[in-house]
């Protein structure tokens, strides 16, 4: 169980019990469970502001869920120490949003900055793991431009290369195909399968795009009110009977998830009550 | 918003961000022995902010010493005392205008540098990503710019008084015609090596640290925003032009 | 590779120019090159009254720096100021009974130690006395002469704006 320290094979990488969190008086997680097998690629879908990116916080320690537990290989992330955190985190590749790149340097020293960081590596092997990682998201010749002069979709393929660069257990992409051309949404979607298959690495990936997500992950995770409202493969999902399933891959405006704020009476606010008239 | 001033929660606000910036110091200097593995990005980091800002401090230094010395003669001219105008211009640069000026000019120049590329690196998750990649910030990114600001500050002070007393002889012996050697002569007789050098020297430290403070500090805590990294910027400013001027007079008082 | 090189270079620079903007200030505003001139010899002065002379305050002879004060000390038993002046041994040939004054640069200036030369055949040496000597001309006694006419008390004080128009004015 949760108290074995040694992780086994069959256990889930990632394990979520209980998981609370409110962020400025709002429930974000309500008693939360997940579990992410190792080997997979798992979806978390759900609606603006369910808070999947914090989720993907919890797993890599950035935030601390006031209560629950967050298991990843064996190790629960919310007491890790600052140097156990950093020990687990150079086994776990990220992916932001917005690439995150370093802006100082190009795109080799960009992906050579976790070696050059956490190892001490001849310069010659330095060169050839990273022009092996830029090969791999097919950048190699991109080698000495400076991130201000790269794509959107090539600027993902740098962080995925810089992510990958320790070969890690675990990758999370957060939003990975938002803002990407079809051209490059497919490279993104090769690569994250190919890495996925050939290095056998865990992938959790947020992401709204159903379209992709289906040709990619494994198994789909539905998030709504703090919850997990439904998981399933892709497909099964996409084809499921709850209102929540309806609404989200049906795209209906209103649902479970309504389309108006909260707010009062109508009429009355626009003065249109009895007592006027 | 006045509900808050009247409840206090100005002050209360302005005391915490002093309470979350002292914090912020001890961080980095715990984080000072991980940052000497980063001596490559320290060096970058006074280039960046010493070197870059070595021709405003030039210029600026050069025609402080030059208005010093047209004004001071001026006044000395009516006590009949301009022999002394090079000691009172060494004094006025050394002690207070020198340390004081480049700070300001400091502020202006790098300290709002360091703001904004933090705060844009905090705004395009950089920071995180160092997080991410076991980096610590603070270490990496915080530290050595810190340490840059209070190693380049006193060396900038020192440029500043050498072209301000640079200055100053321009106009007082090339321009007004005070003799040169009495221009020096009673500068040297009445400069102290430590009661006016030095001394400016530990003002301009003490101020490098302080506004290199204030700048990773805004930079580091803005709001992940383009509005939010404006603000920090100016606020690196106002702040540090205050802070440098109140403790201009808590060291003055102490060191004179 | 190259670039970082360049940073560290230029880096460098700065910090160099930096120092030597330190050394120029050290050295050429403030008297430690006088310091460093060393070979000087030691001589003594006594005084009734020193007023603002100060340590490294110059010593001249017809108005050419020689020197510096190098101390000023109370003697207890005579109750005046024993004065050291330390001469640069270039000037070595100054008459044994030269008179030592406090002079005042300017109204408002600095204090100066001036020597004038006598006639002796005997030249000053190191730990040497000069004898005659004239004290610091203070300017409040001067007001004060001038204000109530012939007493020189020195401990009363008029205000010194009030002292410095009165006697130009009368002047």
């Amino acid at each position: 169980m949760s108290d074995v320290p040694m992780p086994r094979p069959d256990e889930p990488l990632v394990r979520v019990r209980g998981l609370s969190t409110r962020l400025g008086g709002k429930v974000i997680f309500d008693a939360l469970d997940l579990d992410i097998p190792r080997g997979s690629i798992t979806a978390l879908m759900g609606p603006s502001g369910t808070g999947k990116t914090t989720l993907l916080k919890h797993i890599t320690g950035q935030m601390r869920p006031d209560a629950g537990e967050v298991w990843v290989d064996g190790r629960n992330v919310p007491e890790l120490g600052r140097d156990a955190l950093f020990a687990l985190r150079e086994c776990i590749g990220y992916l932001f949003q917005n690439s995150a790149l370093l802006t100082d340097f190009d795109v080799f020293e960009n992906v050579a900055f976790p070696l050059r960081q956490h190892a001490r590596l001849p310069e010659e092997l330095v060169r050839n793991i990273v022009l092996t990682k830029l090969q791999a998201v097919g950048l190699r010749g991109a080698a000495r431009l400076l991130p201000s002069e790269l794509s959107g979709g090539m600027a993902r393929r740098v962080a995925l290369a810089r992510a990958i660069v320790f070969d890690p257990m675990l990758i999370l992409y957060d939003e990975p195909f938002v803002g990407l051309d079809p051209i490059a949404l497919n490279q993104v979607l090769k690569l994250i399968r190919t890495l996925n298959q050939t290095l056998g690495i865990t992938s959790v990936l947020v992401a709204h795009e159903l379209s992709a997500v289906r040709r990619v992950a494994d198994r789909v995770h539905l998030l709504a009110n703090g919850k997990i409202v439904a998981a399933g493969a892709p497909d099964e999902l996409a084809r499921g009977e709850s209102d929540w399933t309806k609404q989200f891959f049906g795209g209906e405006a209103d649902g479970p998830v309504p389309f108006h704020y909260p707010a009062g009476d109508y009429a009355r606010e626009l003065g249109f009550d009895g007592g006027a008239a | 918003m006045n509900g808050r001033f009247l409840r206090g929660g100005y002050l209360a606000d302005a005391l915490a961000q002093v309470g979350a910036a002292g914090l912020f110091f001890f961080s980095i200097l715990g984080a000072l022995p991980k940052s000497l593995r980063y001596v490559r990005e320290t060096v970058r980091q006074v280039w960046f902010v010493g070197a870059m800002s070595l021709v405003i401090i030039m210029t600026c230094g050069l025609f402080v010493g030059m208005v010093l010395a047209l004004q001071l003669y001026h006044t000395l001219s009516i006590f009949g005392g301009t022999e002394a105008l090079g000691t009172v211009v060494a004094l006025s640069l050394l002690r207070e205008l020198g340390p004081v000026v480049t700070a300001l000019l400091f502020a202006g120049r790098a300290g709002t540098s360091i703001t904004a590329e933090i705060g844009l690196m905090r705004a395009t998750d950089q920071l995180a990503a160092m997080e991410m990649m076991a980096v610590d910030p603070i270490a990496y990114v915080i530290a050595p710019r810190f340490l840059a600001g209070v190693i380049a500050m006193p060396l900038l002070a020192c440029v500043f008084n050498a072209l301000g007393i640079f200055g100053g002889h321009l106009v007082g012996v090339t321009w007004l015609g005070i003799d040169n050697g009495t221009f020096w002569g009673n500068m040297t007789a009445n400069v102290d090596l430590w009661d006016d050098v030095v001394n400016g020297v530990w003002k301009s430290l003490a101020f490098g640290a302080v506004v290199t403070l204030i700048g990773v500090f805004q930079g580091y805590t803005t709001p992940p925003t383009s509005e939010g990294v404006a603000y920090a910027t100016t606020r690196t400013v106002v702040f540090s032009s205050i802070v440098v001027l109140a403790l201009d007079f808590v060291l003055t008082a102490f060191l004179m | 590779m190259t670039q970082r090189r360049s940073y560290a270079v230029g880096t460098g620079l700065f910090i160099v120019l930096g120092f030597a903007a330190l050394a120029y200030l050290a050295t050429q505003t403030t008297s430690v090159a006088n310091y460093r001139q060393g070979d000087s010899y030691a001589v003594k002065a006594r005084f009734g009254n020193v007023g603002q002379l100060k340590l490294r305050a110059p010593v001249k002879i017809a108005g050419v720096r020689i020197g510096s004060v190098a101390s000023v000390q109370l003697e207890p038993e005579k109750l005046d100021a024993l004065v050291t002046l330390s001469i640069d041994k270039r000037f070595h040939e100054i008459p044994d009974d030269s008179s030592a004054v406090i002079f005042t640069s300017g109204l408002l200036g600095d204090q100066y130690v001036g020597i004038q030369p006598g006639g002796s055949p005997e030249m000053l040496k190191d730990g040497d006395e000069l004898i005659l000597t004239q004290s610091a001309l203070q300017l409040e006694d001067l007001i004060g002469k001038f204000l109530v006419n012939g007493s020189g008390d020195a401990n009363k004080k008029p205000a010194p704006t009030q002292g410095t128009t009165k006697p130009a004015g009368g002047a």
